[in-house]
């Protein structure tokens, strides 16, 4: 019974009615079914008034609101276009020159807003035409994008780790709990960015690398700037670089520096962030009652869309335990051939696929509370699976034919970009992710190594 | 298109659920100032306010419960659209009547209704908070739950009617 809820779930899905209703939905309608049919047990659903309640007041998940507010204020200021059209012009003398700004000027961007599909289409209208123009091929270009777009997720601050960062720490407690340890450790929103950097790093330098690698092995797919294109003169874009690029890196730095720092929670650090990107908005001029209006008409709607997504998901994973599915998933995944690592790999495996039709926010709340206790039972380091979770989740997004970066991206490019070009142009990314979830996989301490640091 | 007196209906559900979810926006630009003015109290004066703190936990959640109904509204809800959107305007009709009446309104009757004990029990006390200077409306923190499944209810007619007018249409 809860395995084909779960199928049902996955089927229902599909029809495309919002996620949120229908895991609601679907997963009711069969509570309905077994309370008649017998075989469940609804204790678990007398207790969802006050899981939702929970939600409403759980602080961690302020600091939702608040990024969201920071990163569509950032964007709104119009910061990205300058960047990377100044960007583009310093690195101009550089083999793939344009193909690294747009890289850099990504990341940048990805740490600032952290959702995937506003990065790779910002990127996209900016930046495609013109890398396009510049005489790259279509595919390298459509990878460069895509994959610089899921940077979003896993650069912090992101609104994707802070969800899984407080999922997790539910799962660390959890599982310590039932392994009779009443006084637990725990893992916070902090550890996980902290993870999160140097993997982070070192996908963005894997990026830059490969791109570099094109333009040196085969100039014409990425050609450098020619003279012709060029008007400002060298020293007045330098300067125009480093005005555009101080402030919101300043902004990064210190919202991140004080959270890992110990010195402020996420929520704190991000509501300073969220006024700083608005004084940075007054600064450029860009800001206005209109923008203001605007910025927080999309807050509400991000920050509503992922709560509801939190209810439905809490309205089935109540459902799924009342039909003993926790029960069932814990007994497949601890009687696994091959202990930690096969159940890794397998849960793993299936938040790959899934990444295919489900989004970074209802994995988390929907499979993360399911398998997290179990793996962190079986001795997996809290952190680490938090950052395997969102490599490989970016990776998935990143995949052919069903990654969601692909789809944005399609969504803004022109006609003249074949589909098959962004399929082809993922490729590449998507074994340089591949690698990167093997490193980590075998070098945990990779991961590790700063959370630890800071912790003492 | 001659409108039908139930068409003015969705008409104008749509039109107060727009009002009410643009007025409300600006409770997110509160809660960045409510959550800001606490840092700087708690950094720069060394001084802490729970009833401060304790309001943002209102904000936020009158942000989620007021702004749903305008995210289904503006199509802010997610969906697995791999399908849906390359589904014909009557396809997408009948996958959005089925939802709403299978999955919108039972989910949110059965919220209702299993929270109309937990929340009549909260007014009763005149639930406070926990904390001795807190704020004492936890009653009305959770009647926030009812404004969300009314709202939302509110707004699943509108979509309702208007899938079945898309319906409607593309049969003559």
């Amino acid at each position: 019974m809860p395995l084909l809820l779960f199928f049902m779930i996955c089927l229902v899905l599909m029809a495309g009615y919002p996620v949120a209703l229908s895991l609601a939905g679907v997963s009711l309608i069969f509570a309905g079914i077994g309370s008649l049919a017998g075989g469940f047990d609804s204790a678990f659903i007398s207790l969802i008034p006050n899981r939702v309640y929970g939600i409403l007041v759980n602080q961690n998940l302020y600091a939702v609101p608040l990024f969201v507010f920071m990163g569509t204020m950032l964007e709104k200021s119009k910061i990205a276009d300058e960047l990377l059209s100044n960007m583009a012009v310093v690195f101009r003398g550089f083999p793939g020159g344009l193909g690294l700004s747009v890289v850099i000027v990504g990341m940048l961007l990805a740490a600032s807003t952290g959702i995937v599909g506003a990065t790779v289409v910002t990127m996209g209208i900016l930046s495609l035409p013109t890398m396009l123009k510049a005489g790259y091929k279509p595919s390298l270009a459509t990878g460069t994008l895509c994959a610089t777009g899921t940077l979003g997720q896993i650069i912090p601050p992101s609104i994707c780790l802070v969800l899984l960062g407080e999922v997790m720490s539910n799962a660390y407690q959890q599982s310590q709990l039932n392994s009779g340890n009443f006084s637990p450790d725990f893992v916070s929103i902090g550890d996980l960015f902290a993870g999160a950097i140097i993997p982070g790093l070192i996908l963005v330098v894997a990026y830059a690398l490969y791109i570099l690698a094109v333009a040196i092995l085969r100039p014409m797919d990425a050609p450098a700037a020619t003279e012709v294109e060029l008007e400002a003169t060298e020293a007045s874009v330098i300067v125009a670089l480093f005005k555009g690029l101080l402030p919101p890196v300043f902004l990064m730095v210190a919202v991140l520096g004080s959270i890992l720092g110990g010195l402020a929670t996420p929520t704190e650090a991000a509501s300073v962030g969220a006024f700083g990107a608005l004084l940075l908005a007054l600064v450029r001029g860009a800001l206005s009652i209109k923008v203001l209006h605007e910025v927080s008409l999309e807050t509400m709607r991000v920050t509503s869309m992922v709560y509801l997504i939190l209810v439905g998901a809490t309205i089935f994973s109540s459902v799924f335990r009342g039909f003993g599915g926790d029960e069932l998933v814990e007994s497949v995944l601890l009687n696994l051939p091959g202990g930690v690592f096969t159940a890794t790999f397998i849960v793993m495996l299936l938040i790959f696929l899934l990444g295919f039709i489900l989004d970074f926010i209802e994995i988390t709340f929907m499979i993360v509370p399911l398998v997290g206790p179990i793996l962190l039972s079986m001795g997996v380091d809290p952190v680490w699976l938090g950052i395997m979770i969102a490599v490989n989740l970016q990776t998935s997004f990143l995949t052919p034919p069903f990654g969601f970066s692909l789809f944005y991206l399609r969504s803004v490019a022109p006609k003249e970009v074949l589909t098959s070009d962004i399929y082809r142009g993922a490729i590449p990314f998507v074994v340089i992710q591949l690698l990167v979830l093997c490193l980590l996989a075998l070098q945990p301490n990779i991961v590790t190594w700063l959370p630890n640091l800071l912790k003492g | 298109m001659k409108l039908t007196p139930v068409f003015v209906i969705a008409e104008k559900i749509d039109q107060f659920t727009d009002k009410l979810g643009r007025s409300c926006a600006w409770l997110s630009l509160l809660m960045v100032l409510v959550t800001l003015t606490i840092v700087v109290f708690r950094y720069v004066f060394q001084m802490g306010s729970i009833a401060l703190q304790e309001s943002i936990m209102y904000i936020n959640a009158l942000v989620f419960t007021l702004g749903a109904a305008y995210t289904l509204k503006e199509q802010g809800h997610v969906r697995v659209d791999i399908f849906y959107s390359k589904f014909s305007p009557r396809a997408k009709a009948v996958v959005d009547i089925v939802g709403v009446c299978l999955f919108l309104f039972l989910t949110l009757g059965f919220i209702a209704v299993s929270s109309w004990d937990y929340v009549a029990v909260s007014w009763r006390i005149r639930e406070s908070s926990t904390e001795a200077s807190g704020l004492p409306f936890v009653y009305l923190l959770k009647s926030t739950i009812f404004l969300l499944v009314g709202l939302l209810a509110l707004q699943g007619v509108s979509e309702l009617i208007k899938s079945v007018r898309v319906l409607v249409a593309s049969d003559k």
